[in-house]
């Protein structure tokens, strides 16, 4: 065994030891939680609990959380806000975005233009890492990752969003009891 | 008398059919095994529930909450989970012996039960007068269960899980005899029942004149039943999950249970030997005013409230304390508890020659009678709790006297400090010697 | 060499066989995927032999097919305990290389949050290795902890373990509103939890016996290996990258590096109980100090620094993590190479293993503090 340098113990040192005081002062801590646990008291944070109990009682997610993502709509005119530039895929390191557009003929000041539009956008969450550089790329602030944070499907398919779902959120089962 | 009233309509019921002598020896004993398993069964799996539920405490948290109000019904849920799991068997396992060891280690649990009191009178199955004898005795035989179960898996983790509870476990058996004989000198009988009776005679619990003793037979008890922090068998940090590694389902669960009723019946040994059993004072009032049943029931809560109290220091242990290395584990049986258990049993018999002795010397009275157990008179009982009490640090000194030079003893020292330093910045490397 | 010396001096009672045993990859305690395959004689390690690479996902080579500023979420991978600390070392690479000027804002906001992932990593490391030794409650308490710092990486970089921390030039958001109330109410309750843990296992006789003397590695053997970290400074060899080499606002603040004696794993123990002291020093002081002004260089529409290669180190929680970079001028990284601590930490795992028990092994894989998602990479 290789032999270690360790101070000589004091005294006192020697007498902690000889009563153990180390076992009882941490058995005394546990003992301690215990009380603070059931009376949800604790003498440095004020609460005895510190779990939350989840599907119960939801956690309060940050506002810049990278959650499951969003194509924000005007909220007048319920008309997409994404003009289709493919921004956001190129940003993409994950290549998970297919922005499909299609070219509609406008009349702008009585002349026919052409005019890209958004026709479907496929967003595969399974391969998302929740980097959020799409989000910051998108120069309409239309593609977002909200605080929406269950994702889990029972198929793989499931995890690839279209359009509709990226526009009206995905139905999720919450279980609250 | 309330109580008795169903149990006269069921012995009319049961003489239509058998004879009162099959009744007494036969059928009231089966009622009353049933009674026992199934009560100890439901005992155990609240114990799990309510270990789940301190060690969430200690850990800040709240533990199972789901099934049932507080998570109550947890026990029942997890049953039946595992009821359902399935039942898997390794391919180049020993398949018998793989399929029984289970059952050796519950059964040995759970058989010890037959000869605890749980109560005077009708809470007694079995007073055998050498109860503990065969506890320690049957207990023992669940080593066997182990080193079958990690023989049979054939796997290296549940293999070395299987030898370390093997040597673990007949190393801590001698300590947990040898640490009851202190106490079975003052009791002067081997019947669990007259353990408790000797205890009742004298008024006094047995910790108070064995305080050694007591703290002997728990840390050997915890080892036994391979608890934290001597759960070395099971380290799951280390050997996955030891023995019981492949073991899955219920008969997974049947080793889970075997641990926690031997568990629950280190304590309920270590209240009857040392916490005075089911024995409290002033109980014995109902007894005298008339209420014999309510008596025994009192009695009988009385008990669980001792068995839960060790239980509760079972789990308190568990979970602040870490784990001890094999070697070390095998350094504290053989190197502190045995000796300090002969010590323990030669400080008893010096003590109760000491106030045998003193008995007459300048007019003192400290025995009041030798029937049955020792009887101390107030001023005996004084001198032996002080002998008692100067036990447990005459123990410790000797001990660490006699093993000061042991390696181990002196690596674990007190906590070291360390330097620090405030490096220059921007300079890129500094060499050992210069600071 | 001592450590060998035990494993020839040391007589076997019974002529038992050597027994092979797989320790994972699948194992409570080998803190991920690592294999390690032990040569036992009863229970005493005489060799062992470490199988790495069920993690291995390519990030070196991903990273030459990403564009520059693609890439740091990646790095957020390879160490996912101290993501915010793996991240900062790719984009302070790429800054430097391209000799772009942070503003000192950003600079002081990296080091507040890459010494809270220093924290939270040092939480982690003293979670599982307590469990492994088997004290289990202080899992649970230290977690509690990092939570806190989680929940503060989750306001700020909205996410909680693999944030993205960081962009090239700066930080994508500044401080979020209440920062510093958040920042400051953890650095009140934060030492009396550590005096909690300390209570627990510093002076137990318990963790004494199964840290002291364990997995010791002398400062030569400990350089030569190349370890870094709080490993290196167990041995009581100075070397931080954070005061040799300054980089973020790390040459504005004042703190200690913590050195052990022995280089034991009780040593190493207390030298990361001490850093996470320091890193709330490092913490307090930065934000005492914290500039104001914009977070955010200007970058050029796409990030291509100069042909060249470029080396650059920070002191991760687990070592020095360094980044390799040579550039060809184009968009993509030609070539990325990781100095990932753990990995070389990990080397030292034979040399501290053999002669000691098998419980032993895995309190000083726990001592070694490593993460799998790195050595594979
Ligand atoms: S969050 Fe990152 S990985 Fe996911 S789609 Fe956006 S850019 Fe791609
Ligand atoms: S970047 Fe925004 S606007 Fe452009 S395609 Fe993506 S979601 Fe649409």
């Amino acid at each position: 065994m290789p032999l270690v340098k360790t101070p000589k113990p004091t005294w006192s040192q020697k007498l902690k030891r000889f009563f153990m005081i180390d076992l009882i002062k941490g058995l005394g801590l546990t003992l301690k939680y215990n009380i603070g646990a059931i009376t949800d008291k604790d003498s440095v944070a004020g609460k005895g609990i510190y779990t939350e109990q989840y599907p119960k009682v939801r956690p309060d997610v940050a506002p810049r959380f990278h959650g499951a993502p969003r194509l924000n709509m005007d909220p007048e005119t319920h008309d997409t806000l994404c003009i289709a530039c493919n921004l956001c895929a190129i940003a993409c390191p994950e290549d998970c975005i297919d922005v499909i557009a299609m070219d509609v003929e406008i009349i702008v000041a009585g002349k026919p233009r052409r005019k890209k539009v958004l026709d479907e956008f496929i967003f595969d969450t399974s391969r998302c890492m929740f980097c959020a550089l799409c989000q910051e790329a998108c120069p309409t602030a239309c593609l977002e990752l909200t605080q929406e944070f269950e994702l889990a499907t029972y198929s793989r398919a499931g995890f690839v969003w279209n359009r509709e779902m990226l526009e009206q959120g995905r139905e999720t089962v919450k279980y609250t009891s | 008398m309330l109580l008795l009233g169903p149990v006269n309509v069921l012995n009319d019921l049961l003489l239509r059919f058998f004879s009162q002598e099959t009744i007494n020896f036969f059928i009231w004993p089966l009622i009353q095994i049933g009674l026992v398993v199934t009560l100890v069964a439901l005992w155990v799996a609240y114990a799990t529930y309510l270990e789940r539920k301190i060690s969430a405490f200690m850990q800040a948290r709240l533990g199972p909450m789901r099934v049932g109000p507080w998570g109550l019904l947890q026990p029942i849920a997890d049953g039946l989970k595992l009821l359902t799991k399935e039942d898997f068997i390794p391919e180049k396992a020993d398949r018998w012996i793989f399929f029984f060891a289970p059952y050796i280690a519950v059964a040995s649990a759970f058989i010890v039960f037959s000869v605890v009191p749980f109560g005077p009178d009708w809470a007694v199955i079995a007073d055998v007068n050498i109860g503990l004898l065969l506890v320690l005795a049957v207990s023992s035989v669940g080593v066997l269960a182990l080193i079958l179960a990690g023989w049979s898996s054939n796997s290296k983790y549940a293999l070395l899980g299987g030898l370390r509870s093997s040597a673990q476990m007949v190393s801590y058996e001698v300590a947990m005899g040898l640490s009851l004989i202190g106490a079975l000198m003052f009791a002067r009988t081997l019947s669990l029942s007259g353990i408790v009776g000797a205890q009742g005679s004298d008024s006094i619990w047995f910790i108070l004149y064995q305080p050694a003793g007591f703290m002997l037979f728990l840390i050997s008890g915890i080892a036994e039943n391979n608890r934290a922090p001597f759960d070395l068998p099971e380290a799951e940090s280390e050997l996955v999950a030891g023995f019981h590694t492949e073991y899955s389902g219920m008969r997974w669960s049947l080793f889970f249970m075997a641990e926690y009723a031997a568990m629950v019946v280190v304590s309920a040994v270590a209240a009857t030997v040392y916490l005075g059993g089911w024995y409290f004072p002033f109980v014995y009032r109902l007894e005298t005013a008339g209420y014999h049943n309510l008596y025994v029931i009192v009695s009988l809560l009385v008990f669980l409230v001792k068995v839960s109290i060790i239980l509760y220091i079972y789990f308190w242990l568990r979970w602040t304390l870490p784990r001890f290395r094999y070697d070390q584990l095998m350094d504290i049986g053989w190197k502190w508890l045995i000796p300090s258990a002969l010590i323990n049993i030669a400080l008893s018999a010096i003590a109760i020659f000491l106030v045998q002795a003193l008995n007459g010397y300048r007019g003192m009275r400290t025995i009041e009678s030798l029937d049955r157990g020792l009887n101390l008179t107030a001023t005996g009982k004084g001198i032996m709790i002080v002998i008692g009490f100067a036990g447990v640090f005459i123990i410790a000194a000797l001990l660490a006297r006699i093993n000061w030079r042991s390696r181990d003893f002196n690596l674990k020292t007190q906590r070291r400090n360390i330097r620090l330093v405030n490096l220059p910045k921007g300079k890129p490397a500094v060499s050992v010697s210069e600071v | 060499m001592h450590q060998v010396e035990i494993a020839t001096t040391q007589e076997t009672l019974l002529d038992s066989p050597e027994m092979v045993l797989n320790m994972g990859p699948q194992h409570p305690s080998t803190h991920g995927v690592l294999r390690v395959v032990l040569r036992l004689d009863g229970e005493t390690v005489i060799d062992l032999d470490c199988d790495i690479g069920y993690l291995h996902r390519g990030m070196e080579k991903i990273a030459e097919n990403r564009m520059y500023t693609m890439i740091a979420p990646y790095w957020d991978r390879l160490d996912y305990i101290a993501a915010v600390s793996n991240g900062l070392v790719w984009v302070e690479t790429v800054e430097q290389m391209m000799g772009l000027a942070v503003p000192p804002r950003a600079h002081y906001l990296r080091t507040i949050l890459t010494e809270f992932n220093r924290i939270a990593s040092h939480l982690l490391w003293l979670a599982t290795h307590a469990l492994d030794i088997g004290a289990i409650t202080v899992l649970l308490w230290a977690l509690r902890e990092r939570e806190e710092i989680l929940k503060i990486f989750e306001r700020q970089f909205g996410a909680r373990l693999t944030c993205h921390a960081w962009r090239v030039g700066g930080m994508p958001n500044d401080a979020y509103d209440d920062f510093e109330k958040d920042v400051r109410q953890f650095a009140n309750n934060f030492p009396k939890r550590l005096d909690e843990y300390e209570t627990v296992l510093s002076e137990n006789r318990i963790w004494l016996s199964r840290t002291v003397g364990i997995g010791v590695i002398s400062a030569a053997d400990a350089i030569a290996i190349g370890l870094s970290g709080p490993s290196l400074r167990g041995s009581g060899v100075p070397w931080d990258v954070r005061k040799s080499r300054p980089y973020a606002a790390y040459a504005d603040v004042d703190f200690d590096v913590p050195l052990g004696e022995n280089g034991d794993t009780y040593d190493r123990y207390l030298v990361r109980l001490e850093e996470m002291r320091q890193s709330r020093r490092i913490i307090l002081q930065a934000l005492e100090n914290l500039p104001d002004g914009p977070v955010n260089a200007k970058l050029p529409k796409v990030v291509k620094p100069p042909v060249g290669d470029y080396y650059h180190s920070i002191e991760g929680p687990k070592g020095e993590i360094g980044c390799y970079l040579v550039s060809d001028g184009t968009a993509q990284p030609y070539r990325v190479r990781v100095r990932p601590p753990s990995f070389i930490n990990l080397q030292a795992l034979k040399q501290m293993c053999v002669g000691h028990l098998v419980a032993d092994v895995v309190a000083i894989i726990g001592t070694l503090d490593i993460v799998l998602g790195e050595i594979d990479r």
